[in-house]
């Protein structure tokens, strides 16, 4: 078996945090896998992604990419990894197309690629009729569409995605949901957080529960389901590892 | 490099699309270059064209009295007054219109006043023939020494104006003196049967040995810089540019807040481009905004009755120049948008850090007129480094070799700055949170 992610004990403690956000986490995501990262908030979610992506560094631990560790700058990893973070990062001001047009002549993709891959998404997405419209005027759901095209740009192996259907309409999940779907298809590895457990269940072949910056569970929905006593739902694993108490 | 050249477009397109921004950049040093140019006209003036209403009593109408007025007419500043409103002057009337401020100096003349000066110049007269062995006298008698001419002034008047006048005063006092004894002095040798006339001509002989101010390079002759236009252009020109402290700071901060930021980071191997993509926009929105400024102080400030602004004879060392100044301008922007995480820390202080500089600089004062501590302290600021490179090249008559000096400081600052800017951002834990 071959991993797109491996985190081995990872430890980071915010400066100003009273408890470690992540305590010795250690997970693995398969490659080609769809893989659900759930817990409820503040377990740790988003720091772990920020780290796989090189945004944060943790105390301790490492993280192995395509069995590369992210600290070896020399192997070109960042090409092979779309994420597209929690909140949008987009350039307000310019257009969706303008957008993909820097962010792929970034990514070093001649201009023609990045054209007909950005026709392609957008269409798929169901933006191509707002492509001219600066991305400050997209409601809620259309941005965070507009977020995830611009991380598949150069066509990733690796998708990661941080609470891509937050606060977004149905029919936007539905959409972003069909696409994630057949991007997996397509034979892509894909990690995404979200605390909406029901579309997690229907989505993902896997799903890593966590809890307070630790691992709870790791396994199949069906599997999870079938181990854990009364459970008929992802959603009475989720409570029966993590408890009834509100997070904040 | 392609990805510089994409971020250089893509900040020309956000700039495009924010209007406020461009407004802040080019009409704000604009409308500072022609009030100031404006407003700072006359004090320029003052001891240079601007004439002078001389009020004046002659109570003596004798020679000495014509001596000073002539005088004070041939110069050049001053244009005397000996009747207001029709009405001729006396002692407690010039007083009052002093006192109402409407004049900067008034003159009186005593009267008697020639008779004195005739009687001193007769009495050293015989003196000295009775020293030569002439023999012969003109009449003379005990000097009274109340002749003395005096001198009003305006309260407000500066004293540099005083003692400028009181000295023209005194050097048409001692020319009427002077021409009164040479005058008994040929007649005394008349009356030793001497009948040939004086062969110099007084007039001449004074001239022979006067003062006349001459420029230091030949190529600025016959040109009067120091006015209004040149110190204010570039002064302005060079704070405007700084000011761009204000939109890089308030951009980096806005993408940073709008996640934008945080594409950059998730894409390798590109910030390095970037920043290098926004600093060289941004240097070159500089210099087009001088050179923008240069035009105006070249064809817009003439239209407004002000002096043309002057490049001297090597204006296109005035190219890497403002490359120097917008570099580092933009550098400094580049870090007060790095330090500071919020616009509202970074925009007043960096607003404030821009006035300070530009002050200390002698953007608002020539730091020549500046103490001598604070002449040090001048030396410290950037915008003095670029100005002073302006100048070196507008009123010294400099090349690029003059400024090589200047330009090396603000391009070895603005690299110390963005430098510094890099590795605080690398060191910095950014959350995407
Ligand atoms: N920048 C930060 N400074 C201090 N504490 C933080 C910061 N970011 C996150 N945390 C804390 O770390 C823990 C994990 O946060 P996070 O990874 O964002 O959780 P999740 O994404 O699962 O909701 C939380 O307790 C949160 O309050
Ligand atoms: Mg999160």
């Amino acid at each position: 078996m071959s991993w797109a992610i491996e985190l081995n004990h990872l430890k980071k403690q915010y400066k100003n945090a009273w408890a470690p956000a992540l305590d010795g986490l250690s997970i693995r995501v398969k490659e080609k896998s769809i893989t659900g990262l759930l817990g409820p908030n503040g377990a740790g979610k988003t720091t772990s992604i920020n780290i796989i992506c090189g945004l944060l560094q943790a105390d301790e631990g490492t993280v192995q990419i395509f069995g590369n560790p992210i600290s070896n700058t020399s192997s070109n990893i960042g090409h092979r990894i779309g994420v597209v973070p929690q909140q949008i990062a987009l350039f307000g001001n310019l257009s969706a197309w303008e957008n993909y047009q820097y962010i792929g002549t970034l990514y070093g993709l001649p201009n023609h690629q990045v054209k007909e891959r950005a026709t392609y998404l957008l269409e798929r997405l169901g933006l191509i009729k707002h492509a001219d419209k600066r991305v400050n005027r997209f409601s809620g759901g259309m941005k965070r569409r507009a977020n995830i095209i611009a991380s598949l740009l150069h066509n990733p192996e690796l998708l990661i995605l941080d609470e891509p259907t937050a606060g977004v309409d149905v029919q936007s999940r539905a959409m972003i949901h069909t696409f994630l779907h057949e991007y997996h298809q397509s034979g892509k590895t894909i990690l995404y957080t979200s605390h909406h457990l029901d579309e997690a269940e229907e989505l993902c072949e896997e799903v890593i529960i966590l809890d307070e910056g630790k691992l709870i569970a790791h396994g199949s929905p069906a599997a999870l389901i079938e181990a854990t006593s009364g459970a008929a739902k992802l959603e009475d694993v989720f409570l029966s590892y993590t408890g009834r108490t509100v997070r904040d | 490099m392609k990805k510089t050249i994409a971020t250089i477009l893509k900040e020309w397109i956000l700039l495009k699309r924010d209007l406020g921004g461009i407004a802040l950049l080019f009409l704000m040093p604009v409308m500072l270059i022609i009030v100031m140019a404006l407003v700072q006209d006359a004090p320029f003036k003052d001891y240079q064209e601007l004439k002078f209403d001389l009020l004046l009593v002659n109570n003596d109408k004798g020679r000495l009295s014509e001596d000073i007025i002539q005088g004070f007419k041939k110069s050049k500043n001053f244009n005397v007054v000996e009747s207001v409103e029709g009405k001729l002057l006396n002692d407690s009337l010039l007083k009052l219109y002093l006192e109402k401020g409407d004049y900067p100096v008034g003159i009186v003349i005593p009267g008697g006043a020639t008779a004195e000066v005739v009687n001193a110049a007769n009495t050293l007269a015989n003196e000295l023939s009775q020293k030569l062995g002439l023999g012969g006298t003109v009449p003379a008698r005990e000097a009274r020494n109340t002749a003395y001419v005096r001198l009003y002034f305006n309260p407000v008047s500066k004293p540099t104006f005083r003692s400028s006048i009181a000295f023209a005063i005194d050097k048409y006092v001692t020319y009427s003196c002077s021409n009164l004894l040479v005058e008994r002095l040929s007649k005394l040798s008349a009356m030793q049967g001497d009948t040939t006339a004086p062969s110099t001509n007084f007039d001449q002989l004074f001239q022979g040995i006067g003062v006349k101010e001459e420029m230091l390079h030949d190529n600025l002759q016959d040109k009067k810089l120091i006015n209004s236009t040149q110190h204010n252009v570039p002064a302005w020109a060079i704070f405007g540019m700084f000011f761009i402290v204000i939109p890089i700071a308030g951009h980096m901060i806005r993408e940073r807040e709008d996640g934008s930021a945080v594409r950059i980071i998730l894409i390798p191997n590109t910030r390095f481009m970037v920043s290098l993509g926004q600093i060289l926009f941004y240097t070159l929105i500089c210099m087009v905004q001088f050179w923008c400024m240069v035009a105006v102080g070249v064809w817009v400030l003439p239209l407004l009755g002000l002096s043309q602004l002057y490049l001297g004879a090597n204006a296109l060392a005035l190219i890497p120049v403002s490359f120097a100044i917008g570099f580092a301008a933009t550098a400094y922007g580049y870090f007060i948008g790095t330090v500071f995480k919020t616009i509202n820390q970074a925009l007043p202080l960096g607003a404030v850090s821009v006035v300070i500089l530009s002050a200390l600089g002698g953007l608002w004062v020539p730091v020549e007129l500046l103490p001598s501590v604070m002449q040090r302290i001048a030396a410290l600021s950037p915008m003095n480094w670029g100005l002073d490179a302006v100048n070196t090249i507008t009123l010294r008559g400099g090349g690029t070799q003059q400024v090589l000096l200047p330009i090396l400081y603000l391009v070895a600052m603005g690299l110390l700055l963005w430098l510094f800017s890099m590795l605080y951002e690398k060191a910095r834990k950014v959350s995407v949170q």
